[in-house]
């Protein structure tokens, strides 16, 4: 499932300037193919804003994602953003890794975040990403979990 | 829901009860400093209307001046008192720490920091106590009337046993102050003075030492020679300075954000309160405080300085208005020395705390192992401050978040996982946002971020709060406890 939702939707990033830089970025695949408007980029950023950073969900990796209000998405998706260079959340902590959620409603995603936290209970899978610079590698090594 | 096996929670809670004296210590230090945090913008009010109104200060105002007194007296402890009682017990707590608070304070003549700190989850814990003893006992329909009256006749009793206790204790404690300070002087080594003056000055007895003991002093000797060293020795605004400079580079977080608006209050203004409440924080730095006194006192003696009167208050400016010509250097070279010392020996404590107990950013893994340390003490304070109520019995637990589809759902998810690899069976997780976690949940997990707001919605539940969604050493404690709850 993962897998197959990230196909055509990583990007690699040298560096970016802002934490709110980084989920726009990340989102753009997303914008583009249309599972997304312009708001939910917005919203995304602004529940760090009024809730704090606690979409980093692990050390190194954020998750952005934000409620689907007034059909902000359009349809489920998920991207990945991987920055050479970490950007700085609020409270300092430092991510290199955006796996950016859109849920169209509370249920429809699980599947992609159970691949996710699959993927993530996993030893070391965050140094194996550290070191893998393609899409396929990268979806090569998700399809193992999944 | 399966039926679990309510046996062997005993394990469990021997294992709570446990902690290692270093956590022992940490929580105790922790919790000294969330009572008096809360309440410092309390001490910047209180600190701001004296400097500003009273009749020495910079723009005397008889009418506002009267709320000087009583807003040290009784509003200063009393929040005191309110804090470390909900911390122990809850509302309850709270009411009941202020109760046996108002006891103390009428009972005595100075100001009841300490006591309150100490009543004040004292209250709590006898309110708490009580609540268990008869959880469970009351008749349907009566526990409005019995959490009432149970509240009112034991605060009744507190804050007339605490209007009792307390007068004695201040008596002995002046009369103790008192003759150490004669028996001080006798010998002339007045830098021994500090041993004494700091932390009396702490208590809340300043005025006892300043205006009971040293002025006097000081305008005998001022009569004969123009000027009194004695004027200087409690009096000296270095020290309360240097350790306000150094809770601003090294303190943590809200202490070191509010310390030098206390700078300029205690400095310039010359209300030395604006330091106590740092001093009560972290008692360890009062050792930065009298070894800033003493070097003082050593300056301004090897200079023969001294000032021409008592400064009141306390300020830099009252000082240099007081020093008469040819005790310019003296003074001067005193008020720096005590702050340069005590902002090195402060810093010093300080820092050493941080590297105990820092829970701000800890970002290499060598620090692994003191974080298990730190995670003992966090536990223990969470368990004695926080009011919640460890479940014995737990068969749901609910992760939430904001909007109770991204985090959450993941959290619950791993969490899910985790439990069927330890085969840990019959237990409802599921995600939720956080308003709507149902009632049923005997554990409501969030990310420390959105903790006050899951307080807030479920005051009366477990919160258990994360930082990391996958392996969080509070989930790993909590899959410990099912572990054993089901074994």
């Amino acid at each position: 499932m993962l897998s197959q939702h990230l196909k055509g939707n990583v990007q690699f990033l040298n560096s970016v300037n802002s934490w709110e830089e980084a989920i726009k970025e990340s989102a753009t695949p997303l914008s583009k193919g249309g599972n997304i408007t312009e708001k939910y980029v917005d919203d995304m950023i602004q529940n760090v804003h009024e809730n704090g950073p606690y979409i980093v969900i692990v050390p190194g990796i954020a998750m952005p994602h934000a409620q689907n209000k007034d059909n902000s998405v359009v349809k489920t998706g998920v991207s990945l953003l991987k920055l050479e260079e970490p950007v700085a959340f609020p409270e300092g902590k430092e991510v290199n890794l955006l796996f950016t959620l859109a849920a169209e409603d509370t249920t429809g995603h699980l599947d992609l975040i159970s691949d996710l936290s699959s993927l993530l209970i996993e030893d070391d899978v965050q140094e194996k990403l550290e070191k893998l610079n393609s899409e396929e590698e990268i979806l090569d090594l998700i399809q193992t979990v999944e | 829901m399966g039926s679990p096996a309510k046996a062997t929670n005993e394990s469990n809670v021997v294992e709570m009860n446990r902690p290692t004296t270093r956590a022992r210590v940490q929580a105790f230090g922790g919790f000294l400093t969330n009572m008096v945090l809360p309440n410092i913008g309390a001490f910047i009010a209180w600190g701001l209307l004296t400097a500003l109104f009273i009749p020495t200060g910079w723009i005397p105002n008889e009418d506002l001046a009267t709320i000087v007194d009583p807003a040290i007296t009784y509003l200063l402890p009393l929040l005191l008192a309110i804090t470390g009682g909900r911390m122990v017990g809850g509302q309850r707590g709270a009411v009941m720490g202020a109760i046996g608070a108002i006891g103390l304070i009428v009972g005595s003549d100075i100001p009841m920091f300490l006591g309150a700190m100490v009543i004040g989850p004292l209250g709590g814990l006898i309110i708490k106590k009580f609540d268990q003893a008869i959880e469970n006992k009351v008749p349907a329909g009566f526990e409005m009337i019995v959490n009432n009256f149970s509240l009112g006749i034991l605060g009744f009793l507190l804050m007339i046993v605490s209007f009792y206790f307390i007068g004695p204790v201040i008596e002995s404690a002046n009369n103790f102050v008192t003759s150490t300070i004669e028996a001080l002087v006798a010998t002339g080594l007045l830098p021994l003075l500090s041993l004494i003056n700091e932390p009396a000055k702490v208590l809340f007895l300043n005025n006892v030492i300043d205006q009971g003991i040293y002025y006097p002093l000081g305008m005998q000797a001022a009569a004969e020679t123009g000027k009194s060293i004695y004027f200087t020795v409690a009096s000296n605004p270095g020290p309360g300075l240097g350790l306000l400079i150094a809770f601003t580079f090294f303190g943590k977080k809200a202490a070191r954000r509010t310390a030098p608006g206390a700078m300029i209050i205690h400095f310039l203004g010359g209300i030395h309160e604006l330091y106590f409440p740092y001093v009560l924080m972290k008692p360890l730095t009062i050792i930065g405080m009298i070894l800033g006194g003493m070097t003082g006192i050593a300056v301004f003696s090897v200079f023969d300085a001294g000032l021409v009167a008592g400064p009141s208050p306390g300020s830099i400016f009252a000082y240099l208005g007081l020093t008469p010509k040819g005790s310019f250097l003296g003074i001067i070279a005193g008020v720096l020395a005590s702050t340069v010392v005590t902002f090195i020996v402060t810093s010093l404590i300080l820092k050493m705390e941080k590297n105990k107990d820092d829970d701000d950013e800890e970002l290499t893994q060598s620090v692994e192992k003191s974080k298990a340390m730190k995670q003992q003490g966090k536990q223990l304070s969470n368990a004695c401050s926080e009011n919640t109520k460890k479940n014995e019995d737990i068969n749901t637990v609910s992760f939430a978040c904001d909007a109770g589809a991204g985090s959450s759902a993941l959290g619950a998810t791993t969490f899910r996982k985790k439990l069927k690899k330890k085969g840990i069976e019959g237990l409802e997780v599921k995600h939720y946002r956080i308003e709507d976690a149902p009632d049923h949940s005997d554990i409501i997990v969030v990310h420390k971020d959105l903790k006050d707001r899951a307080k807030h919605a479920h005051p009366n539940k477990e919160v258990i709060t994360i930082e990391n969604y996958i392996n969080d050493p509070n989930l790993e404690e909590l899959l410990d406890r099912l572990e054993e709850q089901r074994a």
